[in-house]
């Protein structure tokens, strides 16, 4: 009787975290996060216990962990994460100039346009840039903002374009003129945005600067290592560094967005 | 009470507003005078505008603050720097304030530093303005949200901010479009305490609102206008106009309790917005 009474127990408490929209409590979910990533290290450990095995085993990528920390991996990840922080400043300022002046009719279709070549090729434009720039550290700089400029611009405009009529409106109605008006909601306005969009696109922004450093080798960064150990189909190593990427990009992400709620008190996007 | 109308405050002639050839509003003419009340201080004007949904009351309201262009017609308010009698000018953007249903702010300012943006085109002194901001977050219960951004107050707070900021900014004219809607009764009683220390703080102040609630309007306002299609030689017309206006001061309605009288009125204007 007892152990009916138990299973009928433990099944109406499980069956709410298989029905849709179902509200658990935050303890819950730590629960269920954690029994996954429990799950996943035991598959791991399962799958790669054998001698032959597609996926490097744990003792494998804590091997390529040391060996990377002993090549001098906290130097690569600055170089890439300089890198990252250049690309971004410089896309920001020229995306930005071109999301301000959308509103001006005469230049809307510029900003348009330049939204557009997202959707070129990257090594195909990378090919002609190698043919201006000629230092490689300058090259993968400016790879960076030519393709980054393109997605901030289509964020930044989507952002101009979410403004609700009622917001210049009301600027119109303290006697703001046009200008004002674009100072006002659009910049001031929308600072908090700027960097939120950011945020959005650095996911983007770590994927090509992996990528550019493994294309034009310049003072080593995380794609150079990666590339390397590709080079000799050392598995462990590129594991370990495909989760130092990712922790990375984890960390920056909740960076900026800490940076947004501490620097905006107004923000709640 | 006795009541006297004085120089002409608002003055709306053949008002129409077409958008890609459809004609939205038409012909719309009113005139609204400032009132002086005998033994009263200060008396505003409260005026109601009601109708139908998609009678063109909010393009009404644009056209009257400037928002949208007009095809024809012409909207004059009282210029209140030329001390001549009667003098009038015709309505610029910002000339009447307008506060619209999400009573919107600039979400990067504070209550203080907003306040302080609309009266950056007065003379005043900086010294004037930061008193003149104070005394009117005193008065209007907002003294503990003067250093909070929008997303801090409550919709009565936001709504209070709206009103003062867009009083302190046009010429003592405030268009209100649907204020009350999406209102708790808390926050109705609030609006309610706004309209009165608008109509109590000068003479000049013209408050414009739109509604549903009809009894509100009669409770509120003393001249109703309907905004409805009108019906020209037994055909109904499809753009708005005022078909209906109800004067209450002449009425013997206005500044009084709710009574049997106001609930006829309520039944007649409802008639007129069925039939328009």
């Amino acid at each position: 009787m007892k152990a009916i009474f138990w299973v009928a127990f433990f099944y109406i408490n499980m069956i709410k975290y298989f029905t849709p929209f179902e509200k658990i409590s935050k303890f819950q979910k730590t629960i269920i996060l954690i029994s996954w990533l429990v799950l996943l290290i035991v598959i791991w450990f399962a799958t790669t216990a054998g001698e032959k095995h597609l996926f490097p085993s744990p003792g494998q990528v804590l091997k390529g962990f040391t060996e990377l920390y002993k090549e001098g991996l906290v130097v690569h990840i600055f170089n890439s994460l300089q890198l990252c922080f250049i690309s971004i400043f410089l896309a920001t300022i020229i995306s930005l100039l071109f999301a301000y002046t959308w509103p001006i009719p005469v230049l809307k279709s510029i900003a348009e346009f330049i939204t557009k070549f997202r959707f070129l090729p990257f090594t195909g434009l990378s090919f002609y840039i190698t043919m201006v720039i000629h230092e490689a550290r300058t090259m993968q700089v400016w790879i960076l903002v030519i393709f980054l400029t393109t997605f901030l611009t289509t964020s930044l405009i989507a952002v101009i374009k979410d403004i609700p009529q009622e917001e210049f409106d009301h600027a119109k109605m303290l006697k703001c003129n046009r200008w004002e008006v674009l100072w006002q909601v659009i910049i001031l306005g929308r600072l908090d945005y700027v960097i939120d969009v950011i945020r959005q696109n650095l996911a983007i922004t770590w994927m090509m600067l992996v990528t550019v450093e493994s294309i034009v080798v310049a003072s080593g960064g995380l794609g150079f290592l990666i590339k390397n150990s590709d080079k000799f189909m050392n598995t462990g190593r590129i594991i370990a560094l495909q989760i130092i990427i990712l922790l990375i990009g984890l960390g920056l992400d909740a960076g900026i967005n800490f940076l947004r709620k501490a620097i905006f008190r107004y923000s709640k996007i | 009470m006795k009541h006297e109308y004085k120089e002409t405050l608002l003055y709306v002639e053949n008002l129409s507003v077409a958008y890609d050839n459809t004609v939205i509003i038409k012909d719309i003419t009113l005139i609204e005078k400032d009132v002086v009340r005998e033994g009263v201080h200060c008396t505003g004007q409260v005026i109601a505008f009601v109708g139908r949904s998609g009678r063109g009351k909010s393009t009404f309201f644009k056209a009257l603050t400037g928002l949208v262009p007009t095809n024809s017609g012409k909207i004059l308010i009282r210029d209140f720097e030329n001390k001549e009698p009667n003098a009038a000018k015709s309505v610029k953007e910002g000339d009447i304030g307008f506060v619209d249903q999400k009573y919107t702010l600039f979400r990067h300012k504070t209550v203080t530093e907003a306040l302080k943006f609309s009266l950056r085109k007065t003379d005043l002194s900086a010294t004037e303005k930061d008193e003149k901001i104070k005394r009117y977050l005193k008065e209007w219960g907002l003294e503990n949200c003067a250093d909070k951004y929008p997303n801090e107050l409550s919709g009565g707070q936001r709504q209070r901010t709206a009103i003062i900021e867009q009083l302190f900014s046009s010429d003592q004219f405030i268009v209100l479009d649907e204020p009350f809607s999406g209102l708790d009764v808390g926050n109705i009683e609030e609006v309610k305490k706004s309209f009165e220390l608008l109509s109590n703080s000068s003479d000049f102040n013209t408050v414009i609102f739109s509604t549903h609630d009809i009894e509100l309007a009669i409770e509120l306002a003393q001249t109703i206008y309907v905004i409805g299609y009108p019906t020209i030689n037994g055909k109904k017309e499809h753009y708005g106009t005022i078909v209906a206006k109800y004067d209450l001061r002449d009425m013997g309605m206005a500044w009084k309790e709710y009574c049997d009288d106001h609930q006829k009125l309520a039944k007649e204007i409802i008639h007129q917005m069925m039939i328009s």
